[in-house]
């Protein structure tokens, strides 16, 4: 559709260089693009590898198991949620270039402003504060263990049980693509993040449970909803990319 | 709002529906976001801050169930009032005499307020979490969610006068608000402004469970979103006629 | 809501053009649009893996789980299964009539469907409150905590599929309109709905 290059200069390139051009679709839209693979797959090893909270620790320890914890991982903790946060711009990244394609949608703005401020809204109660809840939690050696405990308790509920920011990104996400003629993201993609939505309610126990499947590390209020989330995100980076070749060289900025 | 057969298909329509959605979002979410908020055990009335570290635990013991179920619903419901705001950014970016900056700052500062209600009710749930936490905690965890909930208005004042000032540059022949939404942001903005004192009083009609600063403050606002509600209804409504979208 | 399905369709559905129904029949026909069976086969995966989580869950107490099951009222539980079955077949129903172009009798008969699926989610909010009233809350225990969430994903569920039959009520209210993959597309939604409903019935209220 798009895969011929550019006869004419668009309205972005100020030299004759966009002749140049290798693939379809705009430069920096790709750029940012693969930002979003490149965030997540340091997202995926710092969280899981690093500052262990996928899987999160157990709710249903003693105040010791939890102190031990932190001693154990401390350094781990230190590095991949120091590392997070000065990468979390990335976040901001992903959030940024599904919002530019929601507004190539014929849909008009106010779902993409929905989107875009939800998971604004998102970053803060779901990611950055189990980070500066663990990297508090590990900063000082020998820290009375009931000030950990409330460390741990803040940081793991929150990261696991930040619910409404998301749940009204997915559905502002899923009535965008349902409503667009111009295709940009396929239908079954909204019914994807209607799931989404489903793994929030899932998760609504783990304020209550302490251990099995409606604990925050339960199967299903976790890990279930784990899975799907990375088969969501796998389909949207998918979708993006497709989006990007499809987008004609030549559109016009967005206003 | 009759959407004209012809008109179906276009864009625009797709538009003024998503805002439509956007809009009654509000109205929904709302009546859930109240019967979470009458179900809060410590809303009426609102929880002293004179209480001791043993009460406030006593108090998270006694009513964790509603706690959680209110905290909870506040938790998976509250972000969904954001629609309705962005739904009255997208109208500021319809003025036609002026630039769109206000619409942006107005964004920008929703989500601010936004993030702070999402992190209110974590505080909250925290609190009720662990039953054998030791009571002073409990009372540092409770002032925090009582705190972030009551006091940082500063981005909903922003807001609330951005949009005043939005509407009164929009004179041209054609404004997109009438002119007392204006005043009446403005008026909102002023009303929940005293709320910061419950960052600094602990008794009084400022502190967080004083008349000025909980029910002032929070009767403001909800006024402001069911007022608007209907302005906005209006508004969508002409807009939609205007552009031959309905009849 | 709008459909692209005209344009590019995945699946192997024919672009149905608005109005007529039976213009050219491939060899098979798939009824409604494909994205929509990929959120019916999703969805029942994910319901699938947690029906396998509560049958774990189950082996691991059994007498607890069987002790906490007879606090449930299982003729509340019939009553809903009937009330969802008769909801499908009207549904099923009203697809028949579009297809053969009666619009009037699908639009009544997809009404019917909502309403009966409005009926489910009054008793089920009966059957909530009592059982809360009992004392048997979400904190209860495993069983309960499975009982509620099950349930009340499963509400979500049917308040979606009330949506989307409302979609479908004025799809077929159009006379611009009245796509039959639309139609389709609803009902098969609600299928699902009752078929999911079936299982936890079977479960969470009979299985001994």
């Amino acid at each position: 559709m798009s895969n011929t290059i550019s006869t004419h200069t668009s309205p972005s390139a100020s030299t004759a260089d966009t002749r140049r051009a290798k693939r379809a679709g705009k430069r920096d839209v790709w750029l940012v693009f693969w930002i979003v693979p490149a965030f997540y797959t340091a997202f995926g090893v710092i969280f899981f590898a690093l500052a262990r909270v996928m899987p999160p620790p157990r709710p249903d320890v003693t105040t010791d198991q939890m102190v031990h914890f932190f001693h154990a991982h401390g350094l781990t903790i230190k590095i991949g949620f120091g590392v997070l946060v000065l990468i979390l711009g990335g976040a901001g990244v992903a959030n940024g270039i599904v919002v530019y394609h929601m507004k190539r949608m014929t849909v008009g703005s106010v779902l993409a402003y929905a989107y875009l401020g939800s998971m604004s809204i998102g970053a803060l109660p779901g990611c950055l504060l189990v980070a500066i809840c663990f990297l508090t939690a590990v900063y000082r050696p020998g820290r009375d263990p009931q000030l950990l405990a409330l460390l741990y308790d803040l940081g793991l509920l929150s990261y696991v049980g930040s619910l409404g920011c998301f749940s009204t990104a997915y559905f502002a996400f899923a009535v965008a693509i349902l409503y667009d003629r111009n295709q940009i993201f396929p239908k079954w993609l909204a019914y994807v993040s209607v799931w989404q939505i489903v793994t929030e309610i899932l998760a609504v126990p783990v304020f209550v449970s302490k251990a099995g499947p409606f604990a925050w590390n339960g199967s299903i209020s976790f890990w279930m909803g784990t899975v799907i989330f990375g088969f969501w995100l796998s389909c949207v980076i998918v979708f993006l990319m497709k989006a990007n070749e499809r987008q004609p060289v030549d559109e016009a900025p967005l206003d | 709002m009759q959407i004209l057969a012809e008109a179906e298909d276009l864009p625009k329509t797709a538009n003024i529906k998503t805002q439509l959605i956007s809009l009654w979002t509000a109205p929904v979410f709302g009546v859930v976001l109240l019967i979470a908020f009458l179900a809060f055990p410590g809303f009426f009335p609102p929880m002293s801050p004179d209480m001791t570290a043993e009460q406030v635990a006593r108090f998270y013991d006694d009513h964790a169930a509603m706690i959680r179920f209110s905290m909870i619903t506040f938790n998976l419901c509250g972000i969904m009032l954001l629609p309705f705001f962005m739904v009255i950014v997208v109208q500021m970016k319809r003025m036609a005499t002026q630039s769109h900056v206000f619409a942006y700052c107005y964004l920008t500062a929703a989500v601010s307020g936004a993030t702070l209600f999402a992190l209110a009710d974590i505080f909250y749930l925290v609190a009720a979490f662990r039953p054998g936490r030791s009571p002073e905690l409990v009372m540092l965890l409770n002032d925090m969610a009582w705190m972030i909930f009551i006091a940082p208005v500063g981005a909903f004042v922003a807001m609330n006068l951005l949009l005043g000032l939005a509407v009164y540059f929009d004179d041209g022949p054609d404004p997109v608000f009438p002119r007392w939404v204006g005043h009446y942001a403005v008026g909102t903005g002023l009303a929940m402004a005293p709320a910061v004192g419950a960052a600094v009083f602990a008794t009084g009609p400022l502190a967080w469970n004083g008349a000025i600063s909980f029910w002032l403050r929070n009767g403001a606002f909800t006024l402001f979103v069911v007022v608007m509600f209907f302005v906005l209804r209006n508004v969508l409504h002409r807009q939609a006629v205007e552009e031959g979208v309905a009849r | 809501m709008t459909h692209a399905e005209q344009a590019t369709s995945e699946s192997g559905s024919p672009a149905a053009s608005s109005g007529s129904e039976i213009e050219q029949h491939p060899a098979v026909h798939v009824p409604g649009d494909g994205h929509m069976w990929v959120m019916v086969l999703g969805d029942l995966i994910i319901f699938g893996a947690y029906f396998i989580i509560f049958m774990v869950y189950r082996a691991m107490e059994p007498q607890e789980f069987l002790r906490s099951q007879e606090h449930l009222n299982i003729n509340i539980g019939v009553l809903n299964t009937l009330v969802l079955l008769a909801s499908s077949r009207f549904v099923a129903r009203s697809v028949q009539a579009a297809r053969g172009g009666d619009h009037a009798l699908a639009l009544r008969l997809t009404y019917l469907g909502g309403l009966c699926g409005v009926a489910f989610i009054v008793i089920k909010a009966y059957e909530w409150s009592t059982k809360i009233a009992q004392g048997y809350t979400i904190s209860s225990n495993d069983f309960f905590m499975f009982y509620y969430m099950l349930t009340g994903v499963h509400l979500f569920h049917v308040s979606l599929g009330l949506l989307i039959l409302g979609i479908t009520a004025r799809e077929l209210r159009n006379p611009r309109r009245r796509r039959i993959s639309m139609v389709e597309s609803g009902a098969t939604y609600w299928h699902m709905v009752d078929l999911l409903w079936i299982v936890i019935f079977a479960l969470l209220y009979v299985m001994r």
